[in-house]
């Protein structure tokens, strides 16, 4: 008995590594090329693997990943990597952020699609709300969490998301995509590619999104969040030989957002007034790589951008933006040398209706140059490299910022990985923050106002430097861990102090917005991910956050430190099943979890609780025939319904997040 | 009393754990996509002839390191009477040793300047990405029907030198630049 119970032992073992160690490993190197030609995927690749090399909290999601992921919109996607925090606000608005201080409008996370910041220069963060690429047409997406400012630039302070589309020689032929689901949910995705010659290739997508509102968490009454949402996207690439290629982007997008703010009202009164947002964009955008006979790699990429926003009866803003960049590489002997320039000019030109809000300057434009140098030196092959880099910006609003870096990895063996960085990184305070006044709270009692005032302080650069340190090994060959730590200082934090003290009707508090806070971030994040067996992998990700301001003298720094620190939920993590039942059905699940947090509720200046959560998604997939298939899923599916967070800066009414069921049909033509 | 419940427990967990798993196929079917390109990279070597007859054969993996750790139970054999090495590189001045090259997907973008690092070399280049042979690479891995297949550009292995065998060119896919 005990014989049978070793062999079974064995065999099971066996099937957790994947089936490298041992003999196991024997049946796929005995197969003859054409056995190989033969045998069936089981289990696509990881992308994970593809960062044994990087010195940095990387984290990639692949396009299976976000199929497989069952969401609907970007933000539900990144919930899988450890480390970035992401809160739904409603239909189509989300907090996210990497590493602490997340915010409706969380602004220390840069974000590009194919190398083009999608950070919006107002509020210093994205707009989540605003569809800027469909799910379908993401080849891969590269998160790495902290510092990137040393290549990136200003604003990649607590993390980089990197959306890279697919090449469109990849997406050829038709493809359609119908979604409907509950609350109203309706999705259309319809894609056609095709070569114009030998060297050409195009491929256009089209997307719209339709979202009836939420429930409000307190009533149990419809808000105002109805979605709408629509996507034009076009890519077209051109190879020119020789390691040369052209690349054309064309994006426009259209949404409206309802929203339900509460408005501070005399006397002592909130109102809660429903304001639809509409947003726009239009971006044109091109890239010219090419290879020098010297060696040396090059891209050129210019994009154009006109947007708009209008937040009805409080803002509206037209916008045009220009960017260029340049990259080089050279690699030379022991050297891997990167460097760049780029500029941005930034136009602006705003209204603020109603009374809530003023702004200083109504017609801002913003400038800013940078150029940065990179150098991945390694000093025992296979085994260790360093990395320095430095990035220096200027912009006409904020002045010079110098963003150092420096990384060591070491490779100790071919399948464990260790690393260290050292890097700062400063983000420049954003437009809102150096233009607009708003009335934001009640002082208690409701009779006394809290204005936000902008322009009583040149306001610098906010300032970030930290270290962290990182572990990746693989157990077998089905068995990878990832594990980080950090910690991060942070200075000349965007904060307010206490101002004037008007004395009324209306008597009004001002807060006046200033460089005065201060702070530590430590956290730490684990992922793992098993191939338990040849159909099913299990992954995990982890992450533990905690913020401690500093002490301040003024009251109103004080009370916003103490506001952040409790506004960052110490644990939360996820774990994913994927189940390939069979060549043709997948079954997957996912569960995932948030500890709880306090937030300001506004505008009033009490806290509120945001309870933790255990929640599960689950989706199937059935392929019928070759080019059909239907997709069965659902999100948030147990515990109550709930409120992820609770918007402060703009007051929205909380709104359920709850149970939704979609059926996806997809179809390849 | 503990003991044994452990032990009970363990057992049961053992039945649980085969009971889930397909029993038809238990280690025959661990095809896992990277494992089944580290095997192609190993079996690539078995079907080309190389200019030069040397002792060792090397497979250089390029940038991000995706195949390494699925390589390494290679390492070391004998792979058509040679003995497999398997190196990472980052730079030009490392391909001289490189009997095969492989430049994985994600480097797209370097594909170019990678492949005039190797130009006039006789070094088999490999990648798992299907534009690959079409931007001058000698072999694309290509996820196709549920399978990984390859295709092969003729015209770049014969320009590195090497000779593609019969039954290699017989199991390709596509093959590129066989008829002009």
């Amino acid at each position: 008995m005990k014989k049978i119970f070793k062999h079974v032992a064995l065999l099971v073992v066996c099937q957790m590594g994947g089936a490298t160690p041992g003999w196991c490993a024997d049946v796929v190197d005995e197969l003859s090329l054409e056995d190989l030609t033969k045998t069936e995927i089981t289990s696509v690749a990881r992308k994970t693997q593809n960062l044994a090399s990087v010195p940095a909290a990387a984290f990639v999601i692949s396009s299976d990943d976000i199929a497989r992921s069952g969401a609907l919109a970007l933000p539900d996607v990144l919930r899988m990597v450890p480390g970035i925090e992401v809160a739904q606000i409603d239909n189509g608005r989300y907090a996210v952020t990497a590493r602490g201080f997340n915010g409706r409008f969380a602004n220390k996370l840069q974000v590009l699609v194919d190398g083009r910041s999608i950070y919006h220069q107002t509020f210093s963060g994205v707009m989540w709300e605003h569809d800027v690429i469909a799910l379908n047409d993401i080849e891969r997406i590269e998160v790495i969490r902290g510092p990137g400012a040393a290549i990136w630039g200003v604003n990649a302070v607590n993390g980089v998301i990197n959306i890279i589309s697919k090449h469109s020689a990849q997406q050829s032929g038709g493809f359609v995509e119908t979604t409907i689901g509950t609350q109203g949910k309706l999705g259309l995705y319809g894609r056609y590619g095709g070569a114009l010659d030998e060297n050409t290739t195009w491929r256009a997508s089209v997307q719209g999104r339709h979202a009836e509102p939420s429930k409000q968490f307190a009533t149990g009454t419809d808000s105002e969040d109805r979605l709408e949402s629509t996507l034009l996207d076009m890519r077209l690439d051109h190879r020119l030989g020789g390691g040369s290629d052209l690349a054309l982007w064309f994006n426009a997008t259209r949404s409206a957002l309802g929203d339900l703010i509460r408005v501070p009202v005399l006397p002592g009164g909130v109102l809660a007034e429903n304001s639809r947002q509409s947003d726009a964009s239009q971006v044109l955008a091109g890239r010219y790589r090419w290879l020098t006979a010297a060696g040396i790699e090059s891209s050129l990429q210019l994009s154009l951008n006109s947007s708009s926003i209008e937040l009805e009866k409080y803002f509206r803003e037209e916008r045009k933006t220009y960017d260029l960049d340049y990259q080089g590489r050279y690699t030379f002997a022991a050297h891997d040398l990167l460097w760049g320039i780029s500029h941005r000019t930034s136009s602006s030109s705003a209204q603020t209706p109603g009374s809530l809000i003023s702004l200083r300057n109504h017609d801002v434009t913003q400038r800013t140059s940078g150029v940065f140098v990179q150098d991945d030196w390694t000093l025992i092959p296979e085994k260790l490299q360093l990395g320095l880099g430095a990035r220096w910006d200027n912009t006409n609003i904020g002045g010079s910022t110098f963003a150092p870096s420096a990384t060591l990895i070491w490779t100790p063996s071919r399948v464990d990985t260790l690393w260290a960085k050292y890097a700062r990184a400063p983000r420049m305070p954003s437009q809102g923050e150096n233009n607009v006044t708003m009335l934001t709270n009640f002082q208690p009692g409701g009779a006394v106002f809290t204005r936000v005032v902008a322009g009583t302080q040149i306001l610098r650069a906010e300032k970030m430097e930290g270290l962290e340190l990182g572990y990746r090994t693989q157990l077998s060959s089905g068995f990878n861990i990832d594990a980080s730590v950090y910690r991060y200082r942070y200075s000349d934090r965007i904060s307010s102090t206490q101002g004037a003290f008007l004395l009324g009707p209306p008597t009004i508090v001002e807060l006046n917005i200033c460089n005065c806070s201060a702070g530590w971030v430590s956290g730490a994040e684990l992922s793992a991910d098993w191939q338990v067996l040849p159909v099913w992998r299990l992954q995990l990700s982890y992450a533990w956050t905690r913020i401690q301001m500093d002490e301040a003298a003024d009251a109103a720094v004080q009370a916003d430190g103490k506001h952040t620190e409790q506004s960052t939920p110490h644990h939360h993590g996820s774990l994913r099943s994927q189940w390939n039942i069979a060549p043709d059905r997948q079954f997957d699940a996912w569960l995932r979890a948030s500890g709880g947090y306090q937030r300001l509720n506004a505008p009033y200046t009490d806290m509120v609780k945001v309870p933790g959560y255990l929640t599960l998604d689950l989706r199937y997939a059935h392929k019928l025939g070759k080019d059909l298939e239907v997709v069965l899923s659902g999100r948030n599916l147990i515990g109550p319904s709930r409120i992820e967070y609770v918007s402060d800066y703009v007051a929205s009414v909380p709104v359920k997040v709850g149970p939704s069921v979609f059926l996806s049909t997809r179809w390849k033509f | 009393m503990a003991a044994r419940w452990l032990s009970l427990s363990w057992r049961l967990l053992l039945l649980l754990l085969l009971a889930l798993q397909p029993w038809s196929h238990a280690c025959a079917q661990a095809n896992n996509e990277s494992q089944l390109k580290a095997a192609y990279l190993v079996n690539f070597l078995k079907y080309v002839d190389w200019p030069e007859a040397t002792p060792t054969a090397t497979i250089c993996l390029f940038g991000r390191d995706t195949l390494g750790g699925y390589l390494a139970p290679y390492e070391a054999r004998s792979i058509a009477g040679r003995e497999l090495r398997i190196r990472r590189v980052t730079g030009p001045d490392q391909m001289g040793d490189c009997q095969l090259l492989f430049i994985p997907d994600n480097e797209e973008a370097r594909y170019g300047a990678v492949l005039r690092w190797v130009e006039r070399l006789p070094v088999l280049t490999v990648s798992d990405a299907e534009i690959f042979t079409r931007q001058g690479g000698a072999i694309a891995l290509v996820r196709a029907e549920g399978r990984l297949q390859f295709d092969i550009n003729v015209v770049a292995v014969s320009a590195a030198g090497l000779k593609p065998s019969s039954q290699l060119m017989r199991l390709a896919r596509v093959v590129v630049g066989a008829t002009k």
